[in-house]
């Protein structure tokens, strides 16, 4: 049994931010990284991001992953576990692990989950033929692993995801036919939609993908229009010779931890899924559990990086720890997300958080963990 | 909701429905099941699913035996459309002392007599059906080849299926709040969706049977331990039957789908209604299981969970009325063994309360028992 | 907003964004393509000049002080969304050029002759490539120097190396409605028990109507993904079959472990001195 103050689960933007923030403020932190490298989604970021220069806007995804690791290995009060990952969190606060063959059992004081979000999946005939992947495999494959997905691709999802991936398939030389989304409009960035029209891909919107065919293999696939119930119009097939279809259908928060934890949670559309209920400082309804990121809402790396300062932040001052102007630090870190969430994009969001904010009488009533 | 019942039965596991079933089947009209949640939510559902006829006393052997004869036609009798995957690979019991050695000659001896098919084996043959068995500590075991297990959601199913054909109601996410009684007879139940007025309830809700007795100012002497169960990933088929330790406090099968599932009984366990997993049964569990059966070794652990054995101080259930409650019935205290005694479970109670003399003499498991201070000894309990 | 529904910029966006010809004829200027409002600041912040204004809400649209602007090109690949370049009308009489991001490769050669393409993807004319700009600062974001005709300002927007257009197959095939039926047969649910949405559908038809019976009746969610992959497809049908809403259903219970791991390996490190204190 492995005792440790502050364990954070995941080494992704939220977890990252979060270890260094705990840290400074003297906490030592073990952060849990399931992959063989940190940095989580960000490694696979190619393009530069939005937001302001305190989120590192402008700096590529895998640029900003290396400023953090750079930081998080400077500091010696943070101990790293990659390649392991966290099985189970137990009704007495213990937490297992199992990585390179071994099982490991952790007793922390406190811990911040930040998982991150999985890939929803869409249900389609033989949607499970090789060839159809989710959109963060192809940019796992192609970013991390230098592999091509295929050659010819449908793209289902104009979000961000969707439209940042077939960006990158097109610059890793791969022929995307197509963009089909189910609304009637974009839902990523425009600036992003914009890219890749004039790369000379269609964007069919109110369309959705009626099945796919092939014998071992995809072939092609079959799609049609949708009406304004989202109901598919016969007679509006189009028939695409693709070898993938990639499915960016968006995300869910990966919050099986939280629910092992006993954490209340909510199903919140506009957040992805089902989240937990915490409050302004990150804490879910266990005593001493925090969140950051994508498992308590599905959104952009900016707000995790800065979500994952505030849990960190709170989670030192959990512990006993604080610093001469917290208060300053905390308020500009909610002032960081307010205003990244402040515009019309992040209406939903805003809505979404305002439905899992718990209000004092539950924080109050939270149990020890 | 309907307004009144001849009988209302509480808890929507195996033992209410079989109740359901048998009392429709006898001609009984109105009755209703209340489930809390669906059917086989609680220890049902959760359970181990072993389906044994090798007893240490001549009634659980004789209890054993009827409902295990029933499993084998329940899909024809029960009119069952899809499959209890009722499948008899056998169990196999081993005993690591001299002194449990002799109590299996016993046993054997015993269960023969009523018909049950049991052998005592030699640790040699024990082998031979289990070629990878780990011998080591071990005395001998006895091997039943018509033991075996079953799928306990399509087994609840197919008795509540068959029941709602007979015209039982069953109510699913309606949970009793209260019970409603008038100069000591039943009167009527409360539940979340509105009152049901009956003279008859049967207390089968398990896990939860005691907060039902306390409906009635009843302190029934039951309480709830957890126990918990872990299944691994599919693999190939290597272990065909049940196998079972008592002194090493587990059991260990593999089940059609290629899953290995195993639990074990631990004291330590809470006595609380938590349901929840710990890692500790993982410690022991895979420690136990790896000694006495080493490929299990690299069987994958997919999931762990816990469920409540319905616990009695002689570990044997309480069948019949209430001698101060009159209407009121208990089918509770099964110990871990409810669904393997399902079966019977339905046709004693409906015979108990339609006054007819029962198929199995069962009079000893009356609640009396304990205010009399005569506990049953059974020998072969995890 | 049609721009919402095709990701391309109308006319009608573009004269919003386009500076007026008379400050176009004084000299190089950024044209900047950013419609919605969200969160972002960086042209600002790489503006040396200021002639991006600050933002007061990170979420506003630029602002171009077009007499302090000089197209020096710098926000050109700092922009997150690729959405700035430079027009410079003075470039020659019949040519201007146009400094646009292009992060491909290979890159095209200076003077090479590329084919212009318009906010579509189509093509335009050809075009000459004048300069390619690439340093460090510019962090993989090159830009592109290309002289195009006066009159195409508006309309060339990308370029492409060379002529390798492919077609994009459609074809109607209304013979495919009549597989309609064989839909939910095929279509898989639960990848890791083999369960299609047909037998989910006749399941909740059945009177299933939570997951969790769903899941012990049918093995949904019980294999290796703990039902990370058909958690939501279920609840989906349900909510559509039933018309309660998904924020009142209710997923099954998660249980540990996250993922699978050898029962070996635990009772090894039971055996190997792990302490349970």
């Amino acid at each position: 049994m492995k005792n440790v103050e502050l364990m954070v689960i995941g080494g992704g933007p939220a977890g990252l931010c979060a270890a260094i923030k705990a840290a400074e403020l003297g906490v030592s932190v073990l952060l849990v990284e399931r992959d063989r490298w940190l940095g989580g989604q960000l490694v696979k970021q190619t393009h530069m991001f939005f937001g302001s220069e305190k989120q590192h806007a402008a700096t590529r995804g895998i640029d900003i992953a290396k400023l953090l690791i750079d930081k998080i290995e400077a500091m010696e009060n943070i101990e790293v576990i990659k390649n392991a990952t966290v099985l189970g969190i137990y009704e007495d606060g213990i937490i297992t692990i199992e990585g390179e063959g071994k099982y490991q059992k952790i007793k922390p004081k406190a811990v911040i989950v930040a998982t991150g979000a999985s890939e929803k999946t869409l249900a389609f005939p033989k949607n499970d033929l090789p060839g159809i992947y989710g959109a963060g495999a192809v940019q796992t494959l192609m970013n991390v692993y230098g592999v091509k997905p295929g050659q010819r691709v449908l793209m289902v999802g104009a979000g961000n995801i969707g439209l940042i991936v077939t960006y990158q398939l097109m610059q890793a030389g791969v022929h995307v036919e197509a963009i089909i989304e189910g609304a009637p409009k974009i839902g990523g960035y425009l600036v992003h939609a914009s890219k890749i029209r004039r790369m000379g891909v269609p964007i069919y919107t109110s369309y959705t993908v009626k099945e796919a065919e092939g014998e071992n293999d995809l072939e092609e696939v079959t799609i049609w229009r949708l009406d304004e119930g989202w109901n598919p119009i016969p007679g509006t097939e189009i028939r695409l010779d693709v070898d993938v279809i990639c499915v960016s259908v968006g995300l869910t928060p990966l919050s099986e931890l939280l629910w092992q934890a006993g954490c209340k949670m909510q199903f919140v559309t506009a957040l992805g899924g089902f989240v937990p209920i915490r409050d302004e400082e990150m804490q879910t309804s266990v005593k001493g559990i925090f969140v950051a990121g994508d498992v308590a809402g599905v959104e952009e790396a900016s707000s995790a990086m800065v979500e994952g300062q505030l849990a960190g932040l709170s989670a030192a001052s959990y512990l006993g720890y604080t610093v001469y102007n917290i208060k300053e630090i905390k308020q500009d870190l909610l002032h960081q997300l307010q205003a990244l969430r402040s515009g019309p994009v992040g209406e939903k969001i805003r809505q979404g958080i305002s439905e899992i904010i718990a209000s004092k009488e539950v924080a109050a009533a939270a149990e020890g963990l | 909701m309907i307004k009144t019942a001849e009988v209302v039965i509480i808890g929507g596991g195996i033992s209410g429905s079989s109740i359901a079933y048998n009392l429709a089947k006898k001609g009984v009209k109105n009755i209703v099941l209340l489930e809390k949640a669906y059917l086989s939510s609680g220890a049902t559902g959760r359970c181990g699913a072993g389906i044994r006829q090798q007893w240490g006393t001549e009634m659980n052997c004789r209890i054993a035996k009827l409902s295990c004869d029933f499993f084998e036609r329940a899909n024809e009798e029960l009119d069952y459309e899809e499959d209890i995957e009722f499948k008899q690979e056998g169990y196999l019991l081993l005993s690591s002392t001299d002194k449990e050695h002799q109590q299996f000659i016993k046993n054997v001896e015993l269960q023969n007599s009523l018909g049950i098919p049991s052998k005592l084996l030699t640790l040699e043959e024990a082998k031979e059906i289990v070629p990878f068995l780990n011998t080591e500590g071990l005395v001998s075991a006895t091997y039943c080849e018509k033991d075996g297990h079953l799928n306990p959601f399509h087994a609840t199913q197919a008795y509540a299926n068959a029941a709602e054909r007979l015209g039982v109601k069953i109510y699913k996410f309606t949970e009793v709040t209260g019970i409603l009684i008038e100069q000591g007879k039943i009167r009527g139940v409360k539940t979340t969706k509105g009152n049901i007025a009956t003279n008859i309830v049967v207390n089968a809700a398990g896990g939860y049977a005691q907060l039902i007795g306390k409906m009635v100012k009843l302190d029934l002497p039951l309480y709830s331990e957890r126990h918990q169960i872990l299944v691994t990933e599919p693999m190939e088929t290597i272990l065909k039957p049940m196998v079972m330790s008592f002194s090493l406090n587990m059991y260990c099968q593999q089940v059609p789908h290629g899953g290995v599932i195993m639990g074990r009984g631990d004291e330590n366990e809470p006595r609380d209604f938590r349901i929840t997993s710990s890692w500790q049964f993982l410690d022991e569990m895979t420690t136990t299981v790896t000694k006495l059966l080493p490929p299990l070794k690299n069987a994958r652990l997919l999931r762990q969970w816990g469920g409540l054995y319905n616990m009695t101080p002689d570990r044997q259930p309480i069948y019949g009325a209430v001698d101060e409650i009159e209407g009121f019935y208990l089918a509770v205290g099964y110990s871990g063994h409810g669904l393997m005694f399902g079966p019977a479970t339905g046709l004693l109670m409906a015979e108990i309360i339609l006054q007819e003399e029962c198929t199995i003499p069962i009079d000893m498991l009356h609640l009396n028992r304990f205010r009399k201070g005569e506990l049953i000894f059974e020998p072969s309990v995890v | 907003m049609v721009l919402k529904c095709t990701g391309i910029p109308t006319n009608e966006d573009l004269e919003r964004v386009f500076p007026s010809k008379e400050r176009l004829e004084k000299g190089p200027i950024v044209v900047v393509e950013c419609f919605q409002r969200i969160p972002c600041n960086p042209c600002h912040t790489a503006c040396s000049k200021n002639a991006i204004k600050e933002f007061d809400d990170i979420n506003n649209l630029p602002v171009v002080e077009e007499d302090v602007c000089n197209g020096c090109g710098l926000c050109v690949s700092k922009c997150p969304g690729l959405a700035i370049m430079v027009v410079d009308m003075t470039y020659s009489e019949k040519e201007a050029i146009l400094k646009i991001p292009y992060e491909f490769l290979p890159l095209p050669e200076e003077g090479e002759l590329v084919l212009g393409l318009d906010r579509e993807g189509k093509a335009v004319d050809k075009v000459r490539v004048v300069k390619v700009l690439n340093t460090k600062a510019m962090d993989k974001t090159p830009v592109l120097f290309i002289a195009v005709k006066k009159e195409d300002i508006k309309r060339v927007r990308n370029i492409k190396l060379q002529e390798k257009e492919k077609k994009f197959q459609t074809a109607c095939c209304s013979d495919l409605i009549e597989k309609n039926s064989k839909l939910s047969k095929d279509t898989v649910i639960c990848r890791c028990s083999d369960v299609t949405l047909e037998q989910i559908r006749g399941l909740i038809k059945k009177g299933y109507t939570t997951f969790d019976e769903i899941k012990r009746i049918s093995r949904v969610g019980m294999g290796p993904c703990q039902s990370r992959n058909c958690g939501q497809l279920v609840l989906r049908e349900i909510s559509q079959m039933t018309g309660t809403p998904i924020s009142k259903l209710m997923l099954g219970t998660y249980r540990p472990t996250t993922k699978s791991i050898k029962l070996g390996e635990i009772a090894e490190a039971v055996d190997g001195g792990e302490h349970n204190d």
